[in-house]
């Protein structure tokens, strides 16, 4: 029996939590407040991939910098009095009003000048870094958000979905998960199409019709089969089918159409940590801007896209009333060169703004402008002020509640910690306990709750086990073993005899793996 | 008269032929048939040595060579050697042994029908492995025998698989005496042999104990090489009276020591000489290759006139394969793509289609032992148990109406197809390190049974060009058309990664293969990004089907 099982099916067992009798009934505010810290944790990061590589100086403008900037792009550079000013020496590109808007309600905020030494200026290699987070010399099968995920949810896939984690960990709308939610080949994620059909939205890119012949009966046989053995594809299309969506904002693109998904299925229940949406059509090498005005044209409409899809998800989620569990940053695998080429358009270049959005963020610009010199060459590059690992240390630390030593962990490194998130009060760590325990089960108790005496039963590969009961405080009450062991399977009794009802935990450890399941004591 | 097709014969008619002929399809397998006519590839495919492969050997894993089966040195061949009554049962090991042998056989079978004939007669003519025959050597025999009558005479093969050692253990031949007649074998002779369940199958249950009579007598000698023996002593010699569904016949009893073959021949020519016989097997074949759906029109233009030719050829099967394989209804196009592929068909068929390589070394021969119990393994979990068929009727796939081919498939079945990938695909089988103290032979350490991406798109007309590469993975793999948009999200997810221009893979590509061994950061991505366009494509539907 499961742990949420066990409050709906023992209705008539009492415990007694902080010297108040409570029964073991699910529908007891005081339970469901317990099991809600117990599972929940509501936030969730949205991460926009702008494919291609983005212009970032045609996004933020170095407003003190504007002459030299004018110098090194005569051909595209718009006039100053048509940028939007974030700060006196910052400003913003007029398409992307929606994310000026944003700044000024305190809910936008810019990273400036964000890279990593020796910059690579492949798409495809310069994508992996920033997936995988690795330095510009290192190949990494792991995709940062993948490594993070293993981290919280170690036994995933093996168990999952369980009732600590009924949905998927991360989802990735319109494209296959990526290397960014992978961890060692495994996905950490999944994929769903980005097509507003509901019945479509599990599928994968193989959708073509079934045909009305032999071929399509057995085509839809398997796809069916598929639909049935997808252990997310129910959840999905349940949460997405409870709500709708809100907002009027959202423009009518691709990307509008995967963030609707996304904001319908936050609001629909998921527990999904993160969500990876994505817009191409960065790589500007010609025709960057329109020649009769410089502030429209192909660079305009993309950022125009994306600041509009950022100011509808956020004004989506503030009418579904989500607005406090969002928060979210785009990037892109590199920025541009400082200087123009002669086709109005922009060479693979490096360090770029990294733009985030939600509530709870400090809405600042974070960095000084980067400096262009008097005179640029067509190689001339921006160097970096902040690592791009920094952001994700910062969200997982500030958003996440990793702590920092962990965050090292997952980066295999030391990066900044940025002040993206404003002072968030970080749940205790048992959540993440929860998580971790989450899944492939080694240890069982029977029965759960338990009147004096209980069983633990294990699975050991041997080694040195630790078997130790902690109280409702944390405080061990009783080491049961502390000795090396072989491999096999154990039973050890429990007995609580003589000790107050209420709930305990036991806590395993056994070589590298560790497991704390709680267990309640009823009279 | 069978109506022969006589469309053009491309490359998509070729490849639906061989789909259904060879276990999976490579490109290499497609170069060698392509610009031949139509009766050129039937006639190829349908040239056969009736000659075995050498026998199953002794690699068993894990066995002490001085104690267990100790008769039968490494290396060599169990099949004619008794197991010491001292030692330990080696059956077990060899009936491993048997299937790890038969696997390596499909998987590594030649440009003809063979492999496929073989599980063709073994769904046909069932007998198991594990549990009623258990003696492998009967096993490795009845084997053979199918894989040498497989395209030869239908006649001859009944003869010899009513009287094959395994067949008398499966259904009780054995024990089937004057004194204790046991109908098992006469019954499924007429039921699921040659007579079959169809609306003119008219055989009464006194035809099922006149059979039972004609075949008693049959014995195996266990001590003797598990040699079959007739006793005349043991056979019923009086004259056995059959229905007016055949015409009344009547076998004289034969008390001769030869009377029980005598006998056999005589029931046979009845059985034969009735028209369900031939209807029958046609139904079989078509629905083994081609589909399971026997309508009016399959039944009166393709079933009636193949039994016609196999009739008129004195049951010979080429002749009726080839008017199979050479019909008109066989390349209609709704049956292009239309069959959802067998658990070995889906299997096997991959390591031969992407040319997976078996360790080569001779003396590597447990390496080659050990991935065939894998892959052994992962077809069983699919739901095929290659040697042990569920019951005598064979796979259900083949008979069980509605469903048919898709009880292949099913929650508990379609997710060990996509381990399967996972296994081939991404991740690997393989012998362990070079430290491994598995093996006997170092031959067989460090070796890697996997997808080589590189080397299969290397094969392929041009995997430097995007659109090209796609579009010959999509023939290769996909049984169906897939439209132009897929293709192209394909080439955008996997191969461009997002950027909008073809010439990201072509210069990634060609920097991979100008330097496998240093490429550049964006060659370097190379062999990951095709081995998650195979994975990806592996995982769609439609890949299921053939």
């Amino acid at each position: 029996m499961n742990r949420r099982n066990f409050i709906k099916h023992t209705a008539t067992a009492a415990t007694v939590i902080g010297g108040h009798p409570l029964y073991a009934d699910h529908t007891n505010p005081m339970v469901q407040a317990l099991m809600e810290m117990m599972y929940n944790t509501d936030r969730v990061l949205i991460i926009i991939q702008q494919n291609g590589g983005n212009d970032g100086l045609n996004t933020i403008f170095p407003l003190d910098q504007y002459d030299n900037l004018k110098a090194a792009r005569s051909n595209m550079l718009m006039p100053a009095t048509s940028i939007l000013k974030l700060t006196d020496k910052t400003g913003i590109h007029p398409a992307m009003e929606g994310v000026y808007n944003l700044f000024k309600d305190g809910k936008a905020g810019v990273v400036q000048s964000v890279g990593y030494p020796s910059f690579n200026y492949s798409h495809f290699r310069a994508t992996d870094i920033w997936l995988t987070g690795s330095d510009a010399d290192e190949y990494l099968d792991s995709g940062w958000a993948g490594r993070y995920l293993n981290y919280e949810y170690p036994n995933y896939p093996v168990g999952f979905p369980n009732t600590t984690m009924p949905d998927p960990l991360a989802i990735r709308v319109g494209e296959s998960v990526g290397l960014g939610l992978q961890m060692m080949g495994v996905n950490m994620g999944i994929s769903i199409n980005s097509a507003s059909d509901p019945l479509d939205l599990t599928g994968s890119i193989f959708k073509d019709p079934a045909t009305n012949n032999y071929v399509g009966k057995e085509l839809s046989y398997l796809r069916e089969v598929q639909r049935q053995t997808d252990k997310f594809g129910d959840v999905i299309v349940a949460a997405y089918s409870k709500s709708a969506t809100k907002s009027t904002k959202y423009p009518a693109n691709s990307l509008a159409n995967q963030l609707k998904i996304v904001a319908r299925l936050i609001a629909g229940g998921l527990k999904t940590r993160i969500y990876w949406v994505s817009l191409g059509g960065f790589d500007t090498h010609s025709n960057q801007v329109d020649v009769s005005d410089y502030t429209k044209g192909t660079h305009a409409n993309l950022l125009k896209s994306l600041s509009d899809n950022i100011t509808a998800f956020m004004d989506d989620t503030k009418l579904m009333g989500l607005e406090d569990r969002i928060a979210g940053f785009s990037f892109s695998e590199f920025g541009r060169r400082i200087k123009s080429n002669a086709s109005q358009g922009t060479d693979h270049g490096s360090a770029i703004p990294v733009i985030y959005f939600g509530k709870n963020i400090n809405s600042q610009v974070i960095g000084s402008n980067p400096v262009i010199p008097s005179t640029v060459s067509t190689g001339s590059n921006l160097p970096m002020l902040y690592d791009f690992r920094s952001i994700y240390g910062s969200f997982l630390n500030q958003w996440f509640c990793v702590p920092q030593t962990d965050v090292d962990k997952l980066l295999h490194d030391k990066f900044q910690n940025l002040p993206i998130l404003k002072t968030t009060n970080c749940l205790s760590t048992a959540t993440h306990d929860d998580n971790v325990n989450s899944g492939k089960a080694v240890i069982k108790i029977y029965p759960n709750p338990f009147v004096d005496r209980a069983t633990l039963e294990y699975e050991s590969d041997g080694g040195m086990l630790r078997i130790q009961i902690l109280n409702n405080l944390g405080s061990v009450i009783k080491s049961m073993v502390n000795r090396e062991v072989a491999k096999g399977k154990y039973t050890i009794d429990i007995d609580l005899e003589g000790q107050s009802n209420g709930i305990y935990y036991i806590r395993w450890e056994n070589g590298p793996l560790s497991q704390v399941k709680p267990m309640v004591k009823v009279k | 008269m069978v109506k022969p097709y006589t469309g053009s014969f491309g490359k998509p008619e070729l490849m639906h032929l061989l789909r259904r002929t060879l276990f999976g399809v490579s490109p290499s397998d497609l170069k060698f048939f392509e610009g031949k006519s139509l009766n050129e590839v039937v006639d190829y495919l349908l040239d056969i040595p009736t000659s075995p492969p050498s026998p199953p050997i002794r690699a068993y894993q894990g066995k002490a060579l001085t104690t267990f089966d100790s008769g039968v040195p490494f290396g060599e061949t169990w099949v004619n050697t008794r197991p010491l009554d001292t030692e330990q049962s080696p059956n077990g090991a060899r009936r491993a042994s048997y299937k790890q042998w038969w696997l390596q056989l499909m998987s590594g079978q030649n440009r003809n029908l063979r492999e496929k004939m073989v599980l063709f007669w073994h769904n046909h003519l069932v007998t198991d492995t594990n549990d009623t025959v258990d003696v492998p050597a009967l096993a490795y025999r009845y084997n053979v025998l199918l894989r040498s009558n497989c395209t030869g005479n239908f006649r001859k093969l009944m003869y010899d698989i009513t009287i094959d050692g395994a067949m008398l253990r499966y259904l009780n031949g054995e024990r089937n005496t004057a004194s204790a007649p046991d109908e098992n074998y006469g019954r499924e002779l007429q039921e699921l042999f040659c007579i079959g369940k169809g609306p003119e199958s008219k055989y009464t249950e006194e035809d099922v104990k006149a059979a039972a009579r004609v075949l008693t007598g049959w014995t195996i000698l266990y001590n003797d090489n598990w040699n079959i023996l007739f006793r005349p002593n043991r056979h019923d010699a009086k004259d056995k009276q059959f229905s007016s569904f055949y015409g009344n016949k009547i076998i004289k009893g034969d008390p001769s020591a030869t009377g029980g073959a005598n006998e056999i021949n005589e029931l046979l020519n009845m059985i034969f000489a009735n028209p369900e016989t031939a209807k029958f097997i046609a139904r079989k074949f078509f629905t083994f290759f081609v589909y399971y759906d026997i309508n009016k029109d399959v039944e009166s233009n393709l079933i009636l006139p193949l039994a016609d030719v196999f009739t008129s050829s004195n049951f010979e099967i080429k002749p009726l394969l080839k008017a199979l394989f050479t019909s008109e209804l066989f390349f209609k196009s709704e049956y292009r793509g239309a069959m959802i592929k067998s658990p070995a068909d889906y299997t096997i068929g991959m390591t031969r289609q992407m040319e997976i390589a078996w360790p080569a070394e001779p003396l590597a021969f447990e390496a080659r032992y050990f991935f065939a119990s894998q892959l052994y393994n992962y077809i069983n979990a699919q739901g095929q148990e290659i040697g042990d068929p569920p019951n005598v009727a064979g796979w259900p796939a083949y008979y069980q109406t509605p469903s048919f081919y898709e009880i292949w498939v099913d929650t508990a079945t379609y997710p060990p197809r996509l381990t399967l990938n996972d296994a081939l695909v991404v991740k690997n089988l393989n012998t362990g390190n070079a430290n491994s103290t598995n093996w006997v032979n170092a031959e067989s350490k460090s070796k890697i049974f996997k997808i080589d991406p590189i080397s299969f798109v290397s094969k392929l007309s041009d995997a430097s060009n995007p659109n090209q590469l796609i579009d010959d993975l999509v023939f290769y793999f996909y049984g169906v058309s897939i439209s132009k948009s897929i293709k192209e999200s394909l080439k955008l997810t996997f191969l461009l990664r997002g950027q909008s221009t073809d010439y990201y893979w072509t210069d990634a590509y060609n920097n991979y293969i100008n330097n496998p061994t240093n490429p550049n950061s964006e060659g370097r991505q190379v062999p990951k990004q095709l081995q998650d366009l195979i994975a990806y494509m592996f995982s769609a539907a439609e890949y299921h089907l053939h």
